[in-house]
């Protein structure tokens, strides 16, 4: 998670507007989860896979790793799909039986499950596309000025930030303990890490009251104003998301008929 | 007579779980001045700035601004803010927001400024406090010194009348802390009142006008820093140490090196100035 933050401010892509990076994440991952054929999931993975990689100069080891990350979940719920169990051999394109039963896979089934698995792939790329290229607090002001409620946005605000803080208080409570043999035995651990979280809770009310008193110095009355860095708008880029998405829809379409 | 722009009277505060952190206050904070409070870890001297900008309301006595005792309602409280403005030690819990840039726009927002303005002060933040390279950074990318000094970017942008900072060197390297005492002697000659805490004798007694020595919740002494440091018994009463200068010009009188009419040095510059040319003769070894 460090890692996607890190890349998303220091990628190439990060002078860009974030609408427009938002905007062609949001166009490819619709068409990609809306679409009829196996074809376009792979279209748009290897659409962003190359923005990815080319463009916005993510190691192309990062974005594998990344990639592998819901793989393995994708692959159990994909398996459920493919195979059925049932008492009636028929319809198995590849079956096995035992006892009467039949537990197989149907061809319908395994085209479903392809295409499942296809889409989430691509849809997961479009959205490491936005996570790698676009710092979060960015994200959160393109939400702001869609009228997402202001109560969602200060809080991603504050717990984005406060993931951090609270991440590095449990990093140094750990390495305390870790230095005196906290972690050296099962018991131990136990008891060493049931500690590091009672301190962390009691350390998490303190931050938060230091947090608002140091807020309230700086005259906050409940409603978290800031000002974000404006980005220049790139028609040459709407051109270009539009010069992308328009052939995958019209290809969708296409084929559904 | 200078104007006094703030005021702590007969001042007592207890925690809510009953510890006496304040006792017996009487402060006054000249306009303009450089005010330092020394003392040693828990004397009190954050909880005393917290009362400073209606944070923590005080047990018994009051706060006043300008002479007059500051209110408590809401509105009121706004405006004392916008006038004290605070610098907390622990960067972390000032700084709410992941980007630098939203975070030092926060504080002149709330004041009511248009964006333009705003922007300026940003950026006028930005420069003084040089974290102008760190504006596209997140802030817990940062290291501890850079979130200090952004954290101080976003209080200064705000451009309060009296500026108080809670150990504004602790955690800076040296090459930093000079800078940041640069940038209070430049805030200083702009006719800001400015108050620090701190532990570092040495920095409170070559910088302020006038100093507060606090122990266990009580101002002990208060005074001019010349004044104060020849106390020892006072200096060890608050677990404080003699700053160098000090130290040495004593040393010197001792040693009849000083007249003991010599005035105090300030800087080690005026200290050198003042240390007598003695010809040595180096005697050959037999």
């Amino acid at each position: 998670m460090i890692n996607i933050d890190s890349y998303a401010y220091s990628n190439n892509l990060k002078t860009i507007h974030p609408g427009e990076k938002s905007l062609f994440a949001v166009i490819t991952m619709t068409v990609c989860l809306t679409s009829p054929t196996y074809i376009t999931p792979l279209l748009v993975l290897a659409l962003m896979a190359g923005v990815i990689i080319l463009k916005a100069g993510i190691p192309s080891r990062i974005f594998i790793k990344l990639m592998l990350v819901p793989l393995s979940f994708l692959l159990i719920s994909v398996l459920t799909i493919a195979f059925s169990v049932s008492t009636n051999p028929s319809g198995f394109w590849l079956a096995h039986t035992l006892y009467g039963l039949t537990i197989g896979i149907r061809y319908p089934d395994l085209i479903t499950a392809a295409q499942l698995f296809l889409r989430s792939l691509g849809a997961v790329s479009c959205l490491y596309f936005l996570a790698l290229t676009t710092p979060m607090t960015e994200i959160i002001t393109v939400l702001h000025r869609l009228k997402v409620p202001a109560i969602i946005t200060e809080l991603m605000v504050l717990v984005y930030r406060f993931i951090f803080v609270l991440m590095e208080t449990a990093i140094t409570i750990h390495r305390a303990q870790a230095s005196r043999s906290g972690y050296v035995s099962l018991k131990v651990s136990y008891r060493s890490l049931s500690r590091l979280f009672s301190s962390l809770l009691g350390k998490v009310f303190v931050k938060s009251q230091e947090l608002y008193n140091a807020m309230a110095a700086r005259c906050y009355t409940g409603e978290i104003k800031v000002l974000t860095k404006k980005y220049p708008v790139s028609l040459k880029n709407y051109f270009l998301i539009t010069g992308l998405g328009l052939p995958l829809i019209l290809f969708n379409m296409l084929w559904r008929r | 007579m200078p104007e006094v722009i703030l005021e702590a009277v007969d001042l007592d505060y207890f925690y809510p779980d009953g510890t006496n952190a304040l006792r017996n206050i009487n402060l006054q904070v000249e306009k303009g001045e450089k005010l330092t409070i020394l003392g040693s870890n828990g004397a009190g001297k954050s909880t005393l700035f917290m009362q400073f900008n209606g944070l923590y309301r005080p047990t018994t006595g009051c706060i006043q601004y300008q002479g007059h005792a500051i209110s408590y309602k809401n509105k009121a409280l706004i405006e004392l803010r916008k006038k004290v403005g605070i610098v907390f030690q622990d960067p972390d819990s000032q700084l709410f927001s992941s980007s630098v840039y939203q975070d030092i726009s926060f504080g002149p927002l709330n004041l009511g400024l248009s964006e333009h303005e705003v922007k300026a002060r940003v950026k006028q933040a930005l420069f003084d406090t040089e974290t102008t390279d760190l504006e596209d950074k997140p802030t817990h990318l940062l290291s501890y010194g850079q979130k200090k000094r952004v954290s101080i970017a976003g209080v200064l942008a705000m451009e309060p009348e009296v500026i108080i900072f809670d150990e504004p060197t602790a955690g800076l390297d040296p090459r930093h802390a000079r800078e940041f005492m640069q940038l209070l002697k430049k805030l200083s000659t702009e006719g800001k009142t400015i108050i620090i805490s701190t532990h570092d004798v040495d920095l409170a007694y070559s910088w302020s006008d006038r100093l507060a020595i606090m122990s266990s919740g009580e101002i002990i002494a208060h005074g001019e820093p010349g004044e104060l440091f020849l106390q020892p018994e006072l200096i060890e009463r608050a677990d404080l140490a003699l700053p160098w200068l000090i130290d040495m010009y004593c040393s010197l009188v001792e040693k009849g090196w000083l007249p003991p009419s010599t005035p105090l040095p300030k800087t080690k510059a005026d200290l050198l100035m003042i240390i007598p040319l003695v010809p040595i003769t180096i005697k050959p070894m037999l």
